[in-house]
């Protein structure tokens, strides 16, 4: 046990040394330099906006949270959904790649007043749309992917043992894309925080991290509209981390070198 | 085990696989092919890459379709074979998933003939007892050697307890050492089983040490140019690797295999097609 703590300890304190020395030259920078907080306001600032007003942080960040949560689970569903969909369409693993550029390419954000307007601006639903619109597409393209992209020696062996095509999604297609799922997850969680924050911007209710960072620079309050950045990272942090800690548990045989 | 026993097990009459017929790139994998496995016999196929005893496999057991003739195996067509998985596959890599326990993939194929689970468990531990791996069966397969990982889809490829096996080079990516236990372990499940194999190899002194006729073919078009007999009787062991009798069959077989190529170096050489 205390090796295994100490083995934790060496990795730990590489990180945690470059984040003290990178905070302290900020402070150091800001202070012997004089700059001013609309250019950077210094880390001590920050911290005394955040932690000042924890209650507060904590409430804000969990009303976008919420919102990215909701967007997260909407589209990570309609992205199996459809990738179970391609998966019987698109035989050609070949065409999954232009479409996932194709769909890259769509300005997904840009959509968020046209949803404003044809949803209730005062209501969540257009955030919750836009973040499950950004979500799916990860989650859509990784998915059809993995369900697609199952060793040809596998599905030989299927077919020799009389499995049909119900079963060899079952048994082979859906296993073999759960890591690619996990991956998805991976950029698509913390992508649902940034999506979710940023739909805030374009008006509506005004308790989110987006809505607060974007009033406390307009209202100089420059160390607040950090400390809310700081709060926006920590939950994007939040959602990845949860995702990794689901997939540890669920999935002990990703990441691991395939059988031969 | 069933009619198994009464029909031969694979009877080929007048195998032809063109791929591509009628076409600029038209190509005869299989040329007139004419073969019979009794049951209960170890038969290999073997032959340079392109001399269509893969394909010949894969016609048997219904994962490619013959052009012209007649397939027969354990009497009945190839798909009525698979369907009613008169058959177990091996093949050169062991595809076994990674999601299921080294037991649980001994399961596959009775879970997919709907056996119930209790079973399925206690026949697929009876097969890891026999390929020595019962200590395994809660493992995953990464955690597995190659040679045992095979000895799995060996299990696998039994549990279904059909009356013939189709093995498709299986212990081609294995290491010499490796590949020699492996053989004797296939002699001793053979002996244990009384299954009718048939055996794709590019290795003659495996061909030889494993089989009772050794079938030779040669490229462009794929077919059988000889059938060799190996008398070395049904009790193998290391010592038959060193015996007269084995060399001459190798020695048979390597000269069967120049005769008509000139060596398996020689493809290029050959362009009849």
């Amino acid at each position: 046990m205390s090796t295994q703590t100490a083995d934790r300890l060496k990795l730990i304190w590489p990180p945690v040394l470059i984040a003290v020395l990178f905070l302290s030259a900020w402070q150091l920078l800001v202070v012997v330099r004089d700059i001013k907080p609309y250019l950077l306001p210094a880390p001590s600032l920050i911290a005394e906006n955040f932690f000042g007003d924890i209650a507060l942080m904590w409430q804000t960040a969990l009303y976008t949270g919420t919102t990215a949560f909701l967007g997260l689970v909407f589209g990570t569903i309609v992205g199996l959904v459809m990738a179970l969909l391609a998966q019987r369409f698109i035989v050609v693993n070949n065409l999954v790649t232009p479409l996932a550029a194709g769909l890259a390419a769509v300005p997904i954000i840009a959509l968020t007043p046209i949803l404003n307007n044809m949803f209730s601006i005062t209501s969540r639903t257009p955030r919750v749309l836009v973040t499950a619109i950004i979500v799916l597409f990860p989650i859509f393209v990784n998915v059809t992917r993995g369900l697609i992209q199952v060793q040809p020696v596998q599905l030989e062996l299927m077919r020799s043992m009389n499995a049909q095509p119900r079963t060899v999604l079952r048994a082979l297609r859906i296993p073999n894309a759960i890591p690619f799922f996990f991956t998805a997850m991976k950029v698509a969680a913390p992508l649902a925080v940034i999506a979710a924050l940023v739909a805030e911007y374009f008006g509506g209710p005004q308790q989110g991290l987006g809505s607060r960072i974007a009033g406390s620079a307009a209202n100089t309050a420059y160390g607040r509209a950090w400390a809310y950045v700081v709060a926006a990272i920590i939950t994007g942090l939040m959602f990845y981390l949860i995702v990794v800690a689901i997939e540890r548990w669920t999935t002990p045989w990703t990441g691991r070198t395939r059988s031969a | 085990m069933s009619t198994a026993t009464t029909e031969h097990a694979v009877h080929a009459d007048g195998i032809w696989k063109i791929f591509n017929e009628g076409q600029p790139n038209e190509v005869t994998a299989l040329q007139d092919v004419n073969l019979t496995v009794e049951s209960g016999e170890f038969i290999s196929l073997i032959g340079p890459s392109g001399c269509g005893k893969s394909t010949l496999l894969r016609v048997i057991a219904d994962l490619t379709d013959a052009t012209r003739g007649d397939m027969r195996v354990a009497g009945h067509t190839p798909p009525e074979a698979r369907q009613q998985q008169l058959y177990g596959m091996a093949f050169q890599q062991a595809a076994l998933f990674d999601w299921r326990s080294v037991r649980r993939n001994v399961e596959l194929p009775l879970e997919l003939q709907g056996w119930d689970k209790a079973k399925r468990k206690a026949r697929a531990l009876e097969l890891l007892d026999m390929v020595q791996l019962a200590d395994f069966a809660e493992h995953r397969p990464w955690e597995l050697s190659g040679g045992m990982q095979q000895r799995v889809a060996i299990a696998r490829s039994l549990s279904v307890d059909p009356a013939i096996l189709l093995m498709d080079e299986p212990f081609g990516a294995l290491d010499e050492m490796t590949r020699e236990r492996m053989q004797n372990e296939l002699l001793r499940i053979r002996k244990e089983t009384g299954k009718s194999i048939v055996f794709v190899t590019h290795s003659i002194p495996e061909a030889v040490y494993l089989s009772d006729r050794v079938v030779v073919m040669s490229p462009r078009p794929g077919r059988i140019t000889h059938i060799i007999e190996v008398p070395l009787g049904s009790e193998r062991d290391e010592d038959t690797r060193e015996a007269d009798t084995f060399f001459d069959a190798v020695t048979a077989v390597r000269e069967a295999l120049r005769g008509r190529v000139g060596g398996s170096d020689a493809r290029a050489k050959v362009g009849e097609v």
